[in-house]
């Protein structure tokens, strides 16, 4: 009996499914079945541990649409995502066509770059704030000196999402200089050489050689970084919590807050991150949608 | 296609003379950029507390004592949380690379019935925002008893579908007579998973490990959902303690820092290649 079982089980068609149960159900458990909840979660009126439960229909998304500082937050999140990504992006891309060679050089200039992703969003959070703090900041006073005013950004309701933004470039786009260059480097050698008989010069060569190289690259990594910006949370709520003043709240943070810090309404915080989930979802089909037009278009892609 | 090594980037190349020099500069100032927050951290955290809040502030210190790492010590366990970012790293990143391996494996070199409809299912939960699926997980780890518990932080976390993808492109790439040959010498599907399989894999699965590692080390939003008491938190939360609005601890909080980015510092300077590996198989689509 034991060996009819060990026998059937042992099967190629039949072992994968052994291969693939741990993975699928955990994943089954804690990521399909909690989206699936979530859209009764949304219709509840519900708290932390779940008292009082009561069914409201789709009062908390008509909520959230008169919220005022959900609205708000989505304009915080809107700015964030404005700046970070695409002056990020070109950094990285300026930076990743100076550092694309394979010399000794180049890869130490790489290394030193992608060296913020080991510092964890707090151990970031306690260098910034102390390195920029007015009082004992070595970089508020190397900005002085500099002639720049002397400011506690991380308090200043203006400019406190702007220090938080370029923050998140300064640790970010060593990772995307790194994408870059990989995929620069796997542009086929071939296309330059036939360029170069054909007289195209250096810059010549990288606009209309390495840029349509590496494009659907460009494509990928701007739609993740799109949808990443949407998400931010974890630089916020270590930096400001979302403060002064709610100026850095964004998407996330306030919907983080209104679910574990303040009102404990998990209900209503499951609304509105529905809503965040509907507003990415269309906005990648729309990118995903340019990406292949624009493939077909140009054919040049990869 | 041809591959030349090209020690110097094409456009960097490009540029003249003088054009080239700038671009050094240029490269260093960045260096510069992202290196001082860091080693003024590293320094600050051995300065003594009264050059701390001394005007102007200097770069390095004058004399370098351990007072703040013992203020740490006095202030939070740090001890426990570091245990707690242990276990809890090194559950996740060995059960995950299991789980991952054998998945991707199955999905890269098995035919099997509704293997298509699995796979889409896998491809479709990766759409899916944490932040959506936050609140009903947070349930689900309440309604089965688990928050709070390690159990509760480790077992949601045991499958990745990105590793899973990562994994079973490697797969794809092995010679297609190796099943045979393990056949043939009497080995089970199993047999020739974890003998022949997973020793071919070992770059993969560094790299792997290393990105799941990393990623536990340094994650914030989860340990801050499922736990709550100071007994289980973990080091990445627990420095928090030094980032409130009034601190004043300057010392002190430089020190954390410097405790909690050091396990990560090391494996960065021992498995470099793996970080590398990691960002780069992110970037790539499909």
């Amino acid at each position: 009996m034991l060996k009819r079982v060990l026998k059937y089980w042992n099967k190629p068609n039949h072992a994968a499914y052994l291969f693939v149960a741990p993975a699928f159900t955990v994943l089954l458990l804690f990521s399909l079945l909690p989206l699936i909840i979530s859209f009764f979660i949304s219709t509840l009126d519900v708290t932390t541990y779940f008292s009082n439960i009561k069914f409201i229909g789709i009062d908390n998304f008509i909520e959230a649409f008169h919220d005022k500082r959900f609205i708000r937050s989505f304009k915080t999140t809107g700015l964030f995502i404005l700046f970070d990504v695409p002056v990020g992006m070109l950094f990285a891309m300026l930076v990743a066509a100076l550092v694309s060679g394979t010399g000794l050089r180049d890869k130490f200039f790489r290394t030193v770059y992608i060296l913020p992703i080991i510092c964890s969003s707090t151990v970031v959070a306690i260098m910034w704030k102390l390195f920029l703090n007015p009082n004992v900041g070595w970089g508020v006073y190397f900005l002085e000196r500099l002639g720049f005013p002397k400011l506690a950004i991380f308090s200043n309701r203006d400019l406190a999402i702007y220090g938080i933004i370029f923050i998140s470039i300064w640790r970010g786009f060593g990772i995307t200089c790194i994408i870059l260059v990989a995929a620069m480097q796997g542009v086929a050698e071939d296309l330059y050489d036939a360029a170069v008989l054909d007289g195209a010069g250096k810059w010549a060569q990288f606009w209309s050689i390495t840029v349509p190289g590496i494009s659907s690259t460009l494509w990928f990594l701007f739609i993740t970084r799109v949808v990443g910006s949407f998400q931010v949370f974890d630089l916020i709520y270590t930096i400001t919590n979302g403060g002064p003043n709610h100026s850095t709240e964004t998407v996330v943070s306030y919907i983080y807050s209104v679910a574990f810090n303040t009102d404990n309404r998990l209900g209503y915080a499951t609304a509105m991150s529905q809503i965040l989930f509907v507003i990415i979802l269309a906005v990648s089909i729309i990118m995903y949608a340019k990406m292949i037009s624009q493939e077909k278009e140009g054919g040049n892609g990869k | 296609m041809k591959k030349r090594k090209k020690r110097i980037s094409p456009v960097a190349q490009a540029l003249s003379v003088s054009c080239r020099a700038f671009t050094i500069l240029f490269l260093i100032l960045l260096v510069l950029l992202i290196l001082a927050p860091v080693v003024w951290m590293f320094f600050s955290a051995f300065r003594p507390p009264d050059q701390i809040v001394e005007y102007p502030p200097r770069f390095f210190p004058k004399n370098y004592v351990i007072q703040n790492f013992r203020d740490v010590y006095k202030m939070i366990p740090v001890n426990k949380y570091i245990l707690n970012s242990f276990i809890f790293s090194g559950s996740v990143t060995l059960g995950s690379t299991l789980l991952n391996s054998m998945a991707g494996y199955a999905f890269a070199r098995m035919e099997f019935k509704g293997k298509n409809v699995l796979f889409m299912m896998f491809m479709a939960s990766m759409m899916i925002p944490f932040q959506v699926i936050m609140i009903p997980l947070f349930m689900i780890v309440f309604y089965m008893g688990m928050l709070d518990t390690y159990r509760g932080l480790i077992i949601p976390q045991l499958a990745g579908v990105g590793g899973i993808f990562f994994l079973r492109s490697f797969f794809i790439t092995l010679p297609a007579q190796l099943e045979e040959a393990g056949r043939l010498d009497g080995l089970t599907e199993f047999g020739i998973f974890f003998r022949i399989m997973l020793p071919l894999c070992k770059t993969a699965l560094m790299t792997q490990a290393v990105l799941s590692f990393s990623g536990c080390w340094n994650n914030l939003l989860w340990p801050l959902l499922i736990t709550s008491s100071n007994d289980k938190r973990m080091l990445a939360n627990g420095i928090m303690y030094f980032v409130g609005q009034n601190t004043v601890n300057y010392g002190p909080a430089f020190a954390a820092g410097v405790i909690s980015v050091l396990p990560l510092l090391i494996l960065f300077v021992f498995g470099q290649k793996y970080f590398v590996n990691s960002i780069v198989s992110s970037g790539i689509k499909g």
